[in-house]
This record gives structure tokens, C-alpha cells and sequence, in this order.
């Protein structure tokens, strides 16, 4: 029943070093991809989320106002959280599937693909910090020494994705419409989350539900500590690191799984 | 000595499903999920043993769906038995489909970063062998183009090329030398050898029987996930060949002699052979059977398939009196793409010169199985064609040709100072 790897062999596979190396060619390679393949390349990364801006300034300005100050850097930082998350999920989602050949490998360390994913996400979250910045200094909004809480706040939207990514991606195995059923939800859910509208707009006798979703809790706390120069809530990201705990290994275990059956099943 | 591969008592099984298994979320709810149970399990491998020393080529021969690849991705780690044990020392090499992890958006050198970290370098390792990697796949004036511009026989090059810079201590080959051009594959070889000469572990898969003969120490014959015969390759792939043979012996029906349409007489198992599940009716040379050395010539196959039979391979060999082949080739080797074969109908191989020297031909003419288990029909030495040449010539080829004969001047010059 096992399948045993003596040597360097295996322990040269699980080194860091080996892992860092490989994870970083990776994102490199997905990076390359995403810029090669059009014109503007990285620049998309950027105008993409101007454009969201653009027009819901225009609807929530203008055609019908909702009152939020500094509404250009209020909607900005919840784009980059929200679209962080959404791209990153729906093409981990597809991973394994769509990385036959890498699973082939012999002793391809398969767990890395959803990482590999939402890093190349949070690289193109990092490119368009500055810009997140300029509004922030626009909007003439003071930066505290709270948005140092940055790393954490990113480190744990960071694993909370990568752990549904498990989940999705070894779903997306068995029934091949998991990923078109994401995108619909997933567009769903970007008007359950507090990107463009206040959060007190919501009623309390719905708050209950509408609390359960963690992408709520994740992007208010981006402008507690970039806006409102507050420390996060720090209970909801205890509650949501805990729940990523008990997600991640599941996922992984599940993802594994998944993805051996996948090239079994050739 | 520690053995490099040790396989024992290696059994793996893949469960069938229901034709019906909901393959989405919708369907699955419709159908209750009633279909997501497997009606049966298959043992793609059964109770397989082997070991292999470093510095051994182990050879895995046997037909198609016999378990071989199933057996080659368990060994490098993809995918868990389901009974027994594999132990596998040091890092694993793979050359199973060569080139299908490379983007063709990225250049050559881009794609053997990732590809040779994937195949389990790091970073300063690549960057250490870069340049051999480059050289010995022949590519430095194109590895800053993109790969999609690369031709297959390129793609290839350099996926193996990045397979043995990694300097494995087993390499998995399954069914390659169609790498590139010969002198490529010659080359390929040559570096198989030195690391096998370095100790490295080999394990190679093929459905020739030759090619297992002339590389390997060892064979292993492999028939429906169960082990033939494993030991001395020239004792296996010997025996390998000879099932084939009785194969179709055994399933050559008794039947009185008949004669084909232009009046060739045709004797079960002496100059006949087959299951005749398909029957070659008649074999005509076209335009005719003796023709001068240089001319063309057509070999029309009529046959008659009563039942529908899939992909079968149609063979034609030229031979001399003798035995010496001068002419075998298959629709399976020249990718002529062949389907499901029904009823009667008729083949051409037209040659546009046949530039044999003069003499009595045999032209054997057979269909054999989709994976060459055995021979539908095949009729040897059958068929005589005779090629008249205006001069005599001991070997095989009369290409056209003919003598310049100039006188050398420096000999001229020599007889004028005297």
C-alpha cells in the first residue's frame, strides 16, 4: 500500500529552498503569461479595477448618491481586496484540470498549484498598492502606524482563499461545472459584500446572515486600518483564522486526493 | 548491491463507472446520485515483482492497454498502488510526454526554467547547466523565441534535453526515439548510455520487441496487468514474437486451398496465414508484374470484410528470392489513418519508382491487428514481380545514375614537362 521514496530524493523535494524555488518559477511563469498575452500586459492589473471605480463613482456619486466620504478610496481598497479574491479563487478553482502535465511529474508537489495562484493574485494586490496610496493621500487621509497590520491582514485572506481553492479545485474533478457555478456565485456574492455601499446601510435584523460571509469582515478591516487608521477586528479575524485552520488541511487532504484520481483517470 | 527500483507484489486496480455518472453539479442532482457508486473494479496490474540495480535498463514490453504506462507513472510516483510495495532511491527523470509541459507564449529559455525546476533542479542548479542544457538540444540561436515557433522535433529536443540535465538516478521512458531527426535519436542513445553508465536506473517501455533485444539487460513482458515472462531480453522478447506468431496460427481457420482472383493459389499455413476475419481477395501489380528497373508500380489489395473491424494495419514487404527485405512498410508507421474497415473494398501503395536491381521479387502482403496481437491475412511469397534492369548490378539499389568520367589535368601537365 505505499509507495516508498528513500534518499536525497524525496527530502531534496520538500527542502524550502526547493519549494521557494519552485513556487517563485511559477508565479514568474504566470506572470509572463498574463503580460505577454496582451498589449498593456501589467497595466491591466491596474486599469481594470480604475475602470469598476470609474463607474461606480458614477452610479453612487452622481446618479444615485449614497453618502460615504473619501467614497474613491472607500471603493478602491475593497476592489483590490475583492478582486484578489475572486480572480485568484476562480482560476485555482480550474487548477487541476488545467495542469495535467505539472501532476505528471514525478513527485510534483501538486499542493503548490492553488499557492502558486493566489500569490500571482497578491503580486498584482501589491502592484496596485501605490495607486491604493495616491487615493489615500488624495482623499487627505492621515496613514497611522495601524497599517502595519497590513502583512496580517493579507497573510490571512491569503490562507482563507488558498483553503477554499483546495476545496473548489478537487470539487471541480468530479463535476466540471464547479467552475461556472463559482463565477455566478462569486458575482453574487460581490453585492453581499460591502465594496461600494456602507456597511451600516445594512439592517440589523439581517446582519446575522449577512455577517457569515468572512469577505465582509476581511475588507472592512483593509479600511479600518488604511482609512480609518483603527486597529482590525480583532475578533472576527480570530473567528475566521480559526475557521481557516480547520479548512486548510481538510482541503489539502481532499485536493490531493482529487488531483492523483484525476490523472489516474486518464 | 542496493537496488535502485524494487517493485513487490504490485497490484492496482481502477474502478469502472456507471456510463451514466453525472459529470456536473446539475446532473448530479437530477440523478440523486443514485450513479456515483462504481459498478466494477478492473486490476490494471496484478501482483507484479521486479527489481532494477543501478546501471540496469529494464525493457517493458507487451500490447497495447497491458498495464505499462499505469506501471511507469506508479513507479514515478503518481498515483498508489492498491496492493504491495514500491521503493524508488533517488531523484526520478521522466520522459513520458515530452514537451506537453512547455508554453508556447514563452521563449525556449523561460520554459526550461520552470521546466527543468518542475523536473526537480533549483534555481542555481538550472542556472548552472543552462548553457549545456541549450547546446545539447542544439538551440542557441532560437531560445529566445517563443516555443509555438519551435518545430515538434525541436519542442522534443529540448524537453529531453532538460530531462537528462537533471542527472536522475531513475529515468522513465516510456515509448520515445521518435525524438527528432536520426541523428538526434543516435545522440539521445548515447547520453542514455552514459547515464546508465553512471549508475543511473532505466526503465524503458516499447511494443518493439527489436528494441528491447538491443537496449536493455532485462525484459519484462506484460499481458493484461499480469507479468508473462521477465529475465534475459533476447529469452523474452523471443518469446514475446512467438506468441504472436502461434497467435495467429491458432486462429487461422481449416479451409481447402483457393485461388485468387488472378489465379494465385493460396494454402492455409503454408503460404496463408490468418483468423481471415478480413480476407485479401486478390493483390494485383500494377500495371504489370514484370517491369523494367525505375518504373512505377501499384500494389492493389482487394479485400472483404464481412464483420466491421477496427483500425486494422496494412502491411506490404518486398523481398528478394532469398529473403533479404528490401521493401516493409505498414498504414500504422506512415500514419495513414485508417477507421473502421467493412465489407469489400480495395487499397493502393503506389510506388513512383521502384528502383530495384534486376531479378525475381516477393511482394507479401498482410492485415494485421490494431496493436499487431496477430495477422487477419497474410499471404507470404505469394506474389512473384520480376524487375529487368539493361546491366547487372550485386547489390539491391538501381538508383538512376550514371559515370562522369573527366581526364585530370594535372596528369596532362606532367606528360607536357616531360
Amino acid at each position: 500500500m505505499v509507495t516508498r521514496f528513500a534518499d536525497s530524493g524525496l527530502q531534496h523535494r520538500w527542502r524550502l529552498p526547493y519549494l521557494w524555488d519552485l513556487l517563485r518559477s511559477l508565479v514568474d511563469r504566470d506572470m509572463k503569461l498574463t503580460y505577454k498575452r496582451s498589449v498593456l500586459g501589467v497595466a491591466w492589473t491596474l486599469i481594470n479595477p480604475l475602470l469598476q471605480l470609474l463607474v461606480f463613482a458614477f452610479v453612487f456619486q452622481i446618479v444615485l448618491p449614497v453618502k460615504i466620504p473619501q467614497y474613491a478610496s472607500y471603493v478602491f481598497a475593497g476592489l483590490l481586496s475583492w478582486n484578489w479574491f475572486q480572480t485568484a479563487l476562480y482560476q485555482a478553482t480550474g487548477v487541476i484540470i488545467s495542469s495535467r502535465s505539472l501532476i505528471r511529474q514525478p513527485r510534483f508537489p501538486v499542493a503548490i498549484l492553488p499557492i502558486v495562484t493566489v500569490t500571482t493574485g497578491l503580486i498584482h494586490f501589491m502592484l496596485a498598492l501605490p495607486i491604493l496610496i495616491a487615493f489615500l493621500l488624495i482623499d487627505g487621509i492621515q496613514l497611522t502606524p495601524v497599517i502595519l497590520f497590513l502583512p496580517i491582514l493579507q497573510i490571512l485572506q491569503f490562507a482563507f482563499t488558498v483553503s477554499c481553492a483546495y476545496f473548489l479545485a478537487a470539487l471541480n474533478v468530479t463535476f466540471r461545472d464547479t467552475q461556472h457555478t463559482l463565477g455566478v456565485i462569486l458575482q453574487l456574492f460581490f453585492y453581499l459584500t460591502p465594496i461600494f455601499y456602507d456597511l451600516k446601510a445594512i439592517p440589523k435584523e439581517y446582519w446575522y446572515i449577512y455577517a457569515l460571509n468572512p469577505m465582509v469582515h476581511i475588507v472592512t478591516s483593509y479600511r479600518q486600518i488604511l482609512m480609518w487608521g483603527v486597529p482590525p477586528d480583532w475578533m472576527a479575524i480570530a473567528i475566521i483564522a480559526g475557521f481557516t485552520a480547520i479548512l486548510w488541511p481538510l482541503g489539502y487532504w481532499l485536493f490531493k486526493r482529487q488531483s492523483r484520481r484525476f490523472v489516474e483517470e486518464l | 548491491m542496493r537496488h535502485a527500483i524494487t517493485v513487490s507484489n504490485l497490484s492496482k486496480g481502477f474502478k469502472h463507472y456507471h456510463t451514466g455518472k453525472p459529470t456536473t453539479f446539475m446532473e448530479a442532482m437530477l440523478s440523486g446520485l443514485r450513479q456515483m457508486q462504481p459498478i466494477e473494479q478492473f486490476w490494471a496490474l496484478q501482483d507484479v515483482s521486479f527489481s532494477v540495480a543501478p546501471g540496469e535498463m529494464l525493457g517493458i514490453i507487451g500490447h497495447n492497454g497491458a498495464g505499462k504506462s499505469t506501471l511507469l507513472q506508479l513507479i514515478g510516483g503518481v498515483g498508489y498502488p492498491d496492493k504491495g510495495k514500491i521503493q524508488v532511491r533517488g531523484r526520478v527523470g521522466a520522459l513520458l510526454d515530452l514537451g506537453a509541459g512547455f508554453h508556447g507564449d514563452l521563449t525556449g529559455r523561460e520554459n526550461v526554467l520552470v521546466t527543468a525546476i518542475v523536473a526537480g533542479l533549483t534555481a542555481s542548479e538550472v542556472k548552472q547547466r543552462f548553457d549545456s542544457i541549450v547546446e545539447f538540444a542544439e538551440l542557441k540561436q532560437f531560445i529566445d523565441s517563443p516555443v509555438r515557433t519551435y518545430s515538434t522535433g525541436m519542442q522534443m529536443r529540448l524537453a529531453f534535453s532538460v530531462a537528462v540535465h537533471t542527472c536522475p538516478k531513475v529515468l522513465l521512458v516510456d515509448e520515445f526515439l521518435s525524438v527528432g531527426d536520426l541523428s538526434f535519436q543516435a545522440k539521445c542513445l548515447q547520453r542514455i548510455a552514459e547515464l546508465k553508465e553512471k549508475g543511473c536506473a532505466i526503465v524503458l517501455i516499447s511494443h518493439s520487441a527489436e528494441q528491447i533485444q538491443e537496449l536493455c539487460d532485462r525484459a519484462l513482458w506484460l499481458r493484461q496487468g499480469q507479468v508473462v515472462a521477465y529475465g534475459e531480453p533476447e529469452v523474452v522478447a523471443g518469446q514475446y514474437i512467438s506468441e504472436m506468431r502461434s497467435q495467429t496460427q491458432q486462429r487461422t481457420p481449416n479451409r481447402p486451398a483457393q485461388l485468387t482472383g488472378s489465379g494465385a493459389e493460396l494454402r492455409i499455413n503454408e503460404n496463408r496465414f490468418g483468423s481471415l476475419e478480413i480476407e485479401i481477395t486478390n493483390v494485383k501489380l500494377l500495371p504489370l508484374d514484370t517491369i523494367e528497373s525505375g518504373e512505377s508500380l501499384c500494389v492493389e489489395i482487394e479485400y472483404n470484410a464481412p464483420q466491421a473491424i477496427k483500425s486494422p494495419i496494412f502491411s506490404i514487404a518486398i523481398s528478394q528470392e532469398d529473403g533479404q527485405t528490401c521493401l516493409d512498410i505498414n498504414t500504422l508507421d506512415m500514419q495513414v489513418p485508417m477507421t473502421i474497415v467493412q465489407g469489400k473494398g480495395n487499397l493502393k501503395l503506389q510506388i513512383e519508382r521502384l528502383d530495384l536491381k534486376q531479378g525475381n521479387y516477393f511482394v507479401d502482403v498482410g492485415i494485421y491487428e490494431k496493436d499487431w496481437a496477430y495477422a487477419y491475412d497474410f499471404h507470404w511469397h505469394t506474389y512473384l514481380l520480376t524487375v529487368n534492369s539493361s546491366y547487372s548490378n550485386k547489390g539491391i539499389l538501381a538508383p538512376p545514375m550514371r559515370w562522369e568520367i573527366n581526364t585530370l589535368p594535372v596528369l596532362r601537365d606532367l606528360s607536357m614537362i616531360n
